[in-house]
């Protein structure tokens, strides 16, 4: 029986496959049913169910035409450049001559407050190091102009008095910054050095999105590399003259250990003693040294006498004294006296 | 010097004590007559353990390197009495073949110290090449300076110390036989040189021969 229903659906969709294209209609609202629903407030379908045609969006109305005068050809050249370059009137400030605060910011970059923390830290770096740490302040998408060439500027402001290092930062963008130290200090710290304290630095800034607290990581690890970098030139300023830019340093340092007028006291007044001393004190040492060894190797023979045979030992008849270690309250001095044992009081 | 048995003093040259009668003879009846062989270090009451052996034997050995003529030997054993600790001492250095020390080296040469563990005791006795030097009351200095460790039952350190103080007596002995050997000889020399004295006195007193060349010259 299934079989031969089967076989007739089949025959009947083969047959006539227009008819089987014909979709079912589609369910209609009674309108009681849909009042009731509409009482109850918005449902889900709504516009797919009924056949209300859909509501037109209205276009916007398009905006009006400002009535805006067209600017000059005045107004058009002194009209500020693109964003990405420094502007004109700051050069002088920043690269016009050496700058006597540590941070140089003549666009107004960081806020009060955040230049006054800075500024206070580098002084503080500056009275602790002998190398001082300017950063020029530049927003993070501002180009230095080609005209001018960081490094004749850092050569020309930073060549005389206290080596320093210079840096290019670039505010929200400290993987810009660029790093100079002076040219006294250049010969003396490898530029792989001076890489690896900039990248340090900028790793450090940017533990923080913050552009403000970016800067203050960065100065803070750039301090401690400067101080690195002062040790390793302290050491080569005492190995050979060759910076003598460097000598005040190390001499700042060294002071901390041996003040320079003892020093010149030691080197007048003890030096010449101390062969004198030494040999003071190597002659007696010699000599004791050369007694001992004498004493270790001495041998001590006593001279053999005769002696007469007593109570019939044929070797020996030197009766020593005994001690007796039973009671440690009784001591060796109370028994010095070697009496016969009757004779030994109770 | 005194007896070993009544520890009362005796003659440089008695045969027996004068007062106790004592003599090797005593000793050899109680302890046996026979010749005892023995090494320098006999540890029969097993105070000393293996490293302790050899921090003493090493401190006998220097003694013996520093004084060639002497040696030390060290004796532990129960003895059973204080007072037969000196009879002891005198019997085994008179009677002992220690096998470990070389022929040319008497017993005279000896010095022994023995120990008692059970009694609480020790004891020196010395050969007769160091009866000149050394003095009853230098034994009893050794002794005290191993008190302490013996009473803690450090045996090995006691003797370390009693050999520390040995060298030290024996050293200065020496030098003071070196400085005034007379002094030293006088102690053990026999008293014939007294009876020489005598006889020459006596002699002087003698009258004259009357044969004598002086005596006829004179009467002449």
């Amino acid at each position: 029986m299934k079989s031969v229903l089967m076989a007739t659906l089949l025959c009947a969709t083969c047959v006539s496959p227009a008819s089987a294209r014909v979709e079912p209609p589609l369910p209609t609202w009674e309108p009681e049913e849909r009042q009731v629903l509409e009482e109850d407030g918005w449902f889900a379908g709504k516009f797919l169910l009924t056949d209300d045609p859909m509501e037109e969006e209205s276009e916007a109305p398009s905006p009006k035409q400002l009535d805006v005068e067209a600017p000059t050809a005045d107004e058009l050249a002194d009209d500020e450049p693109p964003a990405s370059v420094i502007p004109e009137k700051y050069l002088s400030a920043y690269f016009g001559e050496r700058s006597e605060e540590f941070i140089v910011d003549p666009q107004g970059l960081l806020s009060s407050k955040d230049l006054k923390d800075r500024t206070e830290f580098l002084r503080y770096h500056a009275g602790d190091s002998s190398i001082n740490l300017y950063i020029y302040l530049f927003k993070g998408d501002q180009e230095i102009p080609g005209e001018v060439r960081e490094e004749e500027i850092i050569e020309r402001f930073f060549s005389e008095g206290k080596p320093a290092a210079v840096v290019y930062y670039y505010l929200g963008a400290p993987q810009r910054s660029v790093f100079y130290l002076s040219p006294s200090l250049t010969d003396a710290v490898s530029a792989a050095e001076q890489r690896r304290a900039l990248q340090s630095s900028v790793i450090q800034a940017f533990q923080s999105a913050v552009a403000a607290d970016q800067l203050e990581a960065f100065l803070v690890q750039m301090s401690i590399r400067l101080y690195w970098m002062e040790r390793m030139l302290v050491g080569n300023v005492r190995a050979s003259d060759a910076m003598p830019v460097l000598a005040d340093a190390a001499v700042t340092r060294s002071a901390e250990t041996v003040s320079p007028p003892t020093l010149g006291i030691v080197g007048k007044f003890i030096v010449p003693w101390i062969p004198h001393a030494l040999l003071m004190v190597m002659i007696p040492a010699v000599a004791l040294g050369f007694r001992s060894w004498l004493g270790l190797r001495a041998r001590y023979h006593f001279p053999e006498f005769d002696v007469e045979i007593r109570l019939g030992g044929g070797h020996a008849a030197g009766v020593g004294a005994v001690i007796s270690f039973a009671n440690a309250a009784l001591p060796p001095a109370s028994q010095r006296d070697q009496v016969p044992d009757y004779l030994r009081r109770a | 010097m005194k007896c070993p048995r009544c520890v009362q003093r005796i003659h440089r040259a008695a045969a027996a004590c004068p007062h106790c009668g004592f003599s090797i003879a005593d000793a050899d009846a109680r302890f046996g007559k026979d010749e005892v062989s023995l090494r320098c270090l006999t540890d029969t009451a097993g105070l000393l353990r293996r490293g302790d052996r050899k921090r003493v034997e090493a401190w006998m050995e220097k003694i013996q390197r520093v004084f060639p003529q002497l040696f030390v030997a060290v004796y532990s054993g129960a003895l059973g009495e204080v007072a037969n600790m000196r009879q002891f001492g005198f019997w085994l250095l008179n009677r002992a073949a220690f096998d470990d020390v070389p022929p040319e080296k008497p017993n005279e040469a000896g010095i022994l110290i023995i120990i008692d563990p059970e009694s609480k005791a020790a004891g020196m006795t010395f050969g007769y090449l160091l009866d000149p030097f050394i003095e009853e009351s230098d034994t009893f200095e050794c002794l005290s300076r191993a008190h302490p460790y013996w009473l803690e039952g450090r045996y090995a350190d006691g003797l370390l110390k009693l050999f520390t103080q040995l060298e030290v007596v024996l050293r200065k002995r020496n030098r003071q036989a070196r400085r005034d050997p007379e002094r030293f000889e006088r102690k053990v020399t026999p008293p014939s040189q007294m009876g020489d004295l005598v006889k020459r006195i006596r002699e002087g007193h003698r009258h004259p021969a009357p044969d004598s060349a002086v005596t006829v010259e004179v009467e002449r």
